[in-house]
């Protein structure tokens, strides 16, 4: 092989300053793929052999030290403790490396990584980090554009004449919205239907605290917003435990002015025990149809790591009636978990509230979860059914049509 | 297949380097061959291929066992593997060809001019240096090249990016140009106050086999400062160290190593017994043994190359006289067949016993919440029927043997199973759920009535988990009882809450669970039994035996490996 090599490079060579006067060899060294036989380079090479040989193989290594003086100066300034400055310094240097990791760093946060045991889950939270910086970066970008839009807008507003234009009402603000959502909500609160968040999950992990909350706060917003808002309670809920803290983050001020019913008691002592149905994707029920009668619990509960009938042992313990979603009777499950999560299941309910379809009310399962409705409802049938019906007789209608035209021209033609 | 690839690759390189339009003509053959690589070179999958088809052709030709239950050895290395192909009957996927190769890297050294055109052509990439290093990276190119590019990139930015550099560090190691390596070295300890994981790793990798390897302990402190030490680091010092004649200094790493709760690789195991070979000092010979008893104690199992080396190590010792042999066991005694030396009983003593089955009623059945696996009421009511009833001999798991075949009622495959084992045991226990009283299709009254004037039952709540109980009354029964299912339990052993007693645990199940292994009704029924001896490197200080992973078979967590070194004095 290797013999073969050099006799055709030899060969080469001799041919090559003939072929380059012809131009044929006037590509370049560099498209030439992985390790050949027949090295073009080699070709390149003995042509401008004084522009290639002139490479100093070590020269980066000198262009690189004589940078470093500039950096030396910038070393001296941070004053922290070591060991934290060397965290820091690993995770710039991380960063440089193109993993995900934050550009800044709070000192919570770093608290916070230091005590994560291992490499991998120091990486997870640091990645975590980073997208939540690059999603944080990314509104500001939007919004400093809308702003510059909104200015240059303005600006060619001016510079119209403003003629008060007649209307019937005046413009309705989201406050006005409001207003009437908190009515309904209030309506709500005197006559709607009960719904129970079961408050009662402790052993749940900071960031899956953050998201049972942020799940309810959807979930009072889309309550809000329905036909026929149900009644919320929030039962077993501790003053100063770990959901409050976290509710108060969220909501501010807003916290004390929400319709909602916040409760210490349990959903037992409010209502008959014989109408109360929890929720839970481990009930060896499934809910047929949605009941006006009954009030439904929600476990309010985000487990990353699914701890399999936590919440049918809940229900087990004080001996409630247990229902399910029939997900599997109504769809093509694909992937993930039957769990839902909390703003899908309320947005299921309220649906199932106002209109009593099923079809309609799971839409609001996430679609990447299942392929589709099981079979075609009744309705669906008979629509299609006559679909076909329809297209058949227009399929006849338009044949005749046809027919007629067709005649009408020979008629014509004939006439002509 | 070797000789094969070569020369596919050498014809397209010929035929590529012919055609002058090169970007579009390379990049559309890369991914064709490789392609082609990934169908050819996978022999395995070829393999699984035939193989699924020959035992459906025997099956057809067979015929009588159309009806028995599928090839089930329950944790003998690569059984699992075996049963996923058979579930599944397909042959593993292929590798998908790598997003790294897009890029043809060059094999000779570019000027920078020729990397600026070459950047040109490769507009589409955000950043042509980071994937033409990568590529590098992959094809292992040649150091030269990689080195004409930094040239490139440092004289037009004046700078050079820490990720190229790491990049070309990886290619250095690759390579083991070790006077590049420990210039890069020095370049990142004069420019960067501290690293991250993989470029220290890296050096570490890179110094350990040059004569600057005492760096690399150095280096070993810097990671601790700022992450976690992996198994890999510890295991190239310690190469270093025993390069150099150090062997205390390996062994103190060791067991720094281990203390941290890391398990050394085989390879880093390995080392020890390569280099300790012209063993001379007790103290010495000591220290590796206790190699040994390490990896009895934590359950570890060597792999073929250790073994090897183990081997030769033993038969190296002078004035012993050490001879070892590869064998494997008879399943069904305890009698080594190579030395006829009696292995370690699979029996726990008492005291692991009574351990672990305390800590199956107390993390298995009640848990976190003793609701979710079963009521307080329903624990009561079984506690009450074991201590009611004297110790059983073999506990079946209804549910699960009635499952062993599809084509006959459950109930009536349940029967079998209960009569037979009604010939050769006393005393039965059936455990099931409460539904299978109810007269059914599945479930025939009759055969269920005919069952229970031969064994106990004990019947949970639909809601109920059976195997909870399963496990307890088995354990209750004492260290006779036998236990009947084809689950591997695996979910139960993995909510034990330590690893000790997960490790017993499984040692029980090894010599305590029948499995059925070939039923066809009315016909055929066989059982596969218990170990007899624990599969663990021991010892009677004349001999060793010791279990180890062949390279042939793919053995999970949950499996042990059949063959053993057997070690002699004569």
């Amino acid at each position: 092989m290797h013999l073969l090599n050099l006799i055709r490079r030899s060969a080469f060579k001799l041919i090559a300053p003939k072929m380059t006067k012809y131009g044929l060899f006037l590509t370049m060294p560099s498209k030439i793929n992985t390790c050949g036989t027949l090295r073009m380079i080699y070709l390149n090479k003995s042509i401008s052999k004084n522009a290639d040989e002139n490479i100093d193989l070590d020269e980066w290594k000198l262009v690189v030290l004589s940078g470093l003086q500039k950096e030396a100066f910038e070393k001296a300034s941070p004053e922290e403790e070591p060991n934290i400055a060397a965290i820091k310094e690993y995770i710039d240097m991380s960063r440089r490396l193109g993993k995900a990791a934050p550009e800044n760093i709070t000192e919570e946060q770093l608290e916070r990584l230091i005590e994560y045991p291992s490499v991998t889950s120091r990486n997870k939270y640091l990645a975590f980090l980073a997208s939540k910086e690059m999603r944080k970066n990314a509104e500001k970008e939007k919004k400093k554009k809308q702003r510059e839009e909104r200015e240059e807008l303005k600006k060619t507003m001016e510079n119209e004449e403003l003629v008060p234009k007649s209307r019937l009402f005046r413009a309705i603000w989201e406050s006005s919205m409001d207003v009437m959502y908190n009515w309904k909500a209030a309506q709500a609160m005197s006559f709607g239907q009960p719904l129970v968040f079961d408050m009662d999950y402790n052993d749940m992990s900071e960031r899956e605290m953050q998201n049972t909350v942020k799940q309810m706060m959807e979930c009072e917003g889309a309550n809000r917003k329905a036909v026929e808002p149900f009644h919320l309670y929030y039962c077993n809920f501790k003053e100063d435990g770990p959901y409050h803290k976290e509710f108060l983050k969220r909501y501010g001020d807003a916290w004390d002015n929400l319709f909602v019913t916040v409760t210490e008691k349990s959903y037992v002592e409010l209502f008959p025990r014989d109408q109360i149905v929890y929720l839970t994707a481990d009930s060896p029920n499934v809910m047929e149809t949605f009941d006006h009668n009954k009030t439904y619990i929600i476990g309010s509960l985000v487990d990353k790591t699914i701890r399999k009938g936590v919440s049918l042992a809940r229900a087990k313990r004080l001996k409630l009636a247990t229902a399910q979603l029939p997900l599997e009777r109504y769809f093509h499950w694909k992937t993930g978990a039957k769990v839902l999560t909390l703003d899908q299941m309320i947005m299921i309910l309220i649906a199932l509230k106002n209109t009593g379809n099923w079809k309609e009310a799971l839409e609001f399962v996430p679609k990447r979860k299942h392929e589709g409705f099981v079979d075609p409802s009744l309705q669906q049938f008979i629509n299609r059914q006559k679909n076909k019906r329809a297209s058949e007789q227009n399929f006849k209608k338009k044949l005749l049509v046809d027919e007629l035209s067709k005649k009408r021209l020979w008629n014509g033609l004939w006439e002509e | 297949m070797g000789f094969f690839l070569p020369k596919t690759n050498w014809v397209l390189q010929t035929f590529v380097s012919t055609k002058q339009n090169f970007p579009a003509v390379c990049r559309c053959f890369t991914s064709t061959t490789s392609w082609r690589w990934a169908e050819s070179t996978d022999p395995k999958a070829f393999h699984q291929e035939i193989k699924i088809k020959d035992d459906i052709m025997t099956k057809k030709k067979a015929g009588k066992k159309r009806f028995a239950p599928k090839p089930f050895s329950a944790f003998v290395a690569g059984s699992s593997k075996m049963r996923a192909m058979y579930n599944t009957n397909n042959a593993v996927a292929n590798d998908s060809s790598s997003p790294l190769n897009i890029v043809s890297t060059p094999d000779t050294p570019l000027s920078a001019k020729e990397w600026e055109k070459l950047k040109e052509e490769y507009q589409h990439f955000k950043k042509f240096e980071d994937v033409m290093f990568d590529s590098m990276v992959h094809n292992h190119s040649p150091v030269d090249v990689a080195k004409s590019l930094l040239v490139a990139v440092a004289k037009r930015d004046g700078d050079i990016e820490y990720s190229y550099l790491v990049k070309y560090l990886t290619l250095c190691v690759f390579h083991k140009d070790i006077g590049e390596i420990y210039d890069i070295y020095n370049i990142m300890k004069a420019k960067y106050k501290s690293l991250e994981a993989s470029a220290y790793s890296l050096l570490i990798k890179g110094l350990s086999v040059s004569s600057h390897w005492k760096e690399t302990l150095v280096l070993l402190e810097k990671v601790k400062k700022v992450s976690f030490h992996s198994r890999q680091n510890y295991g190239d010092c310690i190469e270093g160290a025993l390069l150099n004649q150090e062997r205390n200094l390996a062994f103190e790493l060791f067991h720094e190593m281990v203390a941290e709760n890391l398990i050394p690789a085989s390879a880093t195991i390995k080392l020890f017994f390569d280099f300790c070979q012209p063993v001379k000092d007790d103290h010495l010979k000591n220290k590796c043994i206790d190699i040994l008893y390490y990896l009895r104690e934590n359950q570890i199992y060597p792999d073929e190359s250790l073994m090897l080396s183990v081997k030769q190590w033993f038969e190296s010792i002078p004035g012993e006289n050490w001879k070892g042999n590869l064998t494997s066991m008879n399943n069904n005694s305890r009698q080594c067949p190579s030395c006829g030396h009696l292995l370690e009983d699979i029996n726990l003593s008492e005291e692991e016993f009574i351990n672990v089955k305390d800590k199956i009623k107390k993390d298995v059945i009640e848990g976190t919440d003793v609701f979710r696996n079963t009521s307080p009421q329903e624990l009561e009511r079984f506690q009450r029927f074991v201590n009611e009833h004297p110790p059983f001999d073999v506990v079946i798991d209804g549910l699960n043997v009635a499952r062993t075949t599809p084509l006959n009622p459950s109930s009536k495959t349940l029967l079998d199973v209960v009569v037979y084992l009604a010939q050769k045991y006393d005393r039965l226990l059936v455990l099931g759920r409460r539904h299978m009283l109810k007269n059914s299709f599945q479930w025939k009254k009759r055969d269920m009535d005919d069952m229970q004037k031969k064994a106990d039952f004990f019947f949970t709540d639909n809601m109920s988990k059976d195997d909870p109980f399963l496990l307890y009354a088995t354990f209750h029964s004492g260290g006779h009882c036998m236990l009947v299912t084809r689950d591997l339990l695996r979910d139960h052993r993995a909510v034990l809450s330590d690893n000790v007693t997960r490790r017993l645990f499984f040692k029980w199940q090894r010599g305590h669970q029948m499995v059925v292994s070939s039923y066809v009704p009315g016909k055929i029924l066989t059982f596969e039994d218990a170990l007899p001896y624990d599969t663990v490197v021991q010892t009677d200080g004349n001999t060793w035996h010791i279990p180890y992973d062949d390279n042939l078979s793919k053995r999970v967590s949950y499996e042990i490996p059949v063959k053993w070194l057997c070690l002699q004095k004569k």
